[in-house]
């Protein structure tokens, strides 16, 4: 018999548990081969309301932008910190190939937290200029 | 989307820990206790009997349990009374005075931190708080076991009640009011008051608001003339009235709309009568006939337009911060209306919880809530590494 370890989930199976998972309720469009899902965070009730899109497709990972308010703007010219492109501002969640994220896990219930803590530091950030949420820069030790 | 009410809800979170970290703490408290219990032993092992006879207690903030760290200085005042009860008939004021500032003169242990101020003797231990000492008499034309303590000049006695104001604050800050969200910040919820009595830390929304109050006079008073900033009494007897009329006569969703409204009606308890001509304003002690709290207003018009004008403040202030979004504009907010070093603390250690949370697994998001730790229904943030530049 063939070893059935863990599968990986299909874009279709993502595309539904953001659907029926509370905190990312939204809306979106699943196409054969990716999906595209959009939905309002607020890390805690005196935060901001912010507009993230997440993109996934098949053998990718998962991109999270946020789409309003616009970062670059409330950040009064610094660079933002932890985020793939400045704008629009991709988010940087995990450790790429470190297990973090695998397409065996599924997104509602880790990239989904993960952007909602990003936020709630980037607000920190925005008051103090200091990232209280750790990680890595590539090629650097650990902060 | 996440409604105002839980907006409220993290805004009193907010204030809480303001005043906490703004109160004398227990340590300190206690501290304070025993320096002045040490000071009365001193005075009443005078050869003095009038002296001997004398009793200090606390008055003001401290006995209140509304304390607040000034904004320029360490160090807190710790406001005591000493009361002799028996002079001889027409004892200025001035000799009483004297008297208690010779005996603490006689201690090797006071002299050296000793400072003699208009009205009172301050015992200074730097860094942590100064013991205030004023001379009182039993005033036997009160009926309510009120004191006569000394006017700013020293010349003449005044009536005054302080165990009487505090008794009357106290029943005051016992009424419950009728709050309909289970989040409660200033409050003991009423099943955990019963079952831990003893455990019970939070003091209740009366005395939250008139620390909040008085934190945001200060503030408001450090970019203008701090002598015409309305005084503490005034401010801790409106925000009591205030408090009686408004959890006796309406329902509130959350504790922070309480609040508010205390603020809001706290100029409807001031009786304004025509005197001569002139408008006068009155704010009775209710616990001793003839002290009007706000009896200097009515010589200086300066103080009434400063005390309107820091109400409409603080009332804006208040009714603003639930409607701002982002925890950068709260934060700035917050500074501005209490101080930044205060609020900087509250807020890194808010970071600090969630980064506590996050490590030990317990971090999840609630569903119109937001990241919580204790949260039911929370979905878990797990372990991750923020990359990228």
């Amino acid at each position: 018999m063939r070893p059935s370890g863990p599968k990986k989930l299909t874009v279709a199976q993502q595309y539904l548990w953001l659907r029926s998972t509370e905190v990312c309720e939204g809306s979106g469009r699943l196409y054969p081969c990716r999906l595209e899902w959009e939905f309002w965070a607020q890390p805690t009730p005196l935060s901001r309301s912010y507009r993230l899109r997440v993109l996934y497709g098949d053998r990718g990972t998962p991109k999270v932008y946020v789409v309003e308010p616009n970062l670059v703007e409330l950040s009064g010219g610094r660079t933002l910190p932890h985020v793939y492109q400045q704008q629009p501002t991709r988010l940087c969640l995990y450790f790429p190939d470190s297990g973090e994220w695998t397409p065996h896990l599924v997104i509602a219930k880790t990239i989904v937290p993960w952007a909602y803590l990003w936020l709630y530091y980037f607000e920190d950030w925005l008051a103090t200029d200091d990232w209280k949420g750790g990680g890595l820069h590539p090629g650097a030790e650990n902060e | 989307m996440i409604d105002i009410t839980a907006k409220k809800t993290q805004a009193a979170q907010t204030l809480e820990l303001i005043c906490q970290a703004l109160e004398l703490s227990q340590t300190q408290y206690d501290t304070a206790k025993s320096r002045y219990e040490a000071v009365g032993k001193w005075l009443s092992g005078s050869d003095d009997a009038a002296l001997r006879a004398s009793e200090i207690y606390p008055q003001g903030s401290v006995s209140l349990g509304t304390t607040v760290k000034p904004v320029e200085a360490d160090e807190f005042d710790v406001d005591l009374v000493c009361r002799i009860p028996f002079v001889a008939p027409h004892t200025p004021p001035s000799a009483l005075k004297q008297l208690i500032g010779n005996r603490l003169r006689a201690s090797g242990h006071y002299k050296d931190i000793l400072e003699e101020k208009p009205r009172c003797w301050r015992i200074n231990y730097a860094n942590e708080f100064h013991l205030d000492i004023t001379p009182s008499v039993p005033n036997a034309a009160c009926t309510n076991g009120g004191e006569l303590v000394p006017d700013k000049k020293l010349k003449e006695w005044k009536p005054s009640n302080p165990r009487g104001y505090r008794s009357w604050f106290e029943e005051r800050a016992l009424i419950v009011p009728r709050v309909q969200s289970c989040e409660l910040a200033f409050m003991e919820a009423r099943a955990a008051v019963e079952e831990f009595p003893k455990q019970t830390r939070r003091k209740g929304l009366l005395r939250r608001a008139v620390q909040i109050i008085k934190r945001h006079r200060d503030m408001w008073a450090c970019t203008r003339e701090a002598s015409i900033a309305p005084i503490s009494i005034i401010l801790t007897t409106l925000a009591a009235k205030s408090y009686v009329h408004c959890a006796g006569n309406f329902s509130y969703e959350t504790e922070y709309d309480l609040l508010v409204d205390i603020v809001r009606y706290m100029p409807h308890f001031i009786e304004k009568n025509m005197v001569n001509g002139r408008e006068h304003y009155f704010i009775w002690n209710d616990t001793t006939a003839g002290e009007n709290f706000a009896e200097k207003w009515n010589q200086d018009e300066r103080l009434v337009r400063a005390f309107y004008a820091w109400q409409l403040q603080a009332t804006s202030d208040l009714e603003n911060l639930p409607s701002l979004s982002g925890l950068d504009q709260v934060r700035s907010a917050l500074s501005s209306s209490f101080g930044d070093s205060v609020v900087s603390k509250v807020m890194v250690e808010l970071t600090a919880s969630i980064s506590a949370a996050r490590t030990t697994g317990a971090l999840g998001i609630v569903p119109r809530s937001g990241l919580s730790a204790t949260g039911a229904g929370r979905i878990v943030v797990p372990s991750n590494t923020f990359f990228g530049s």
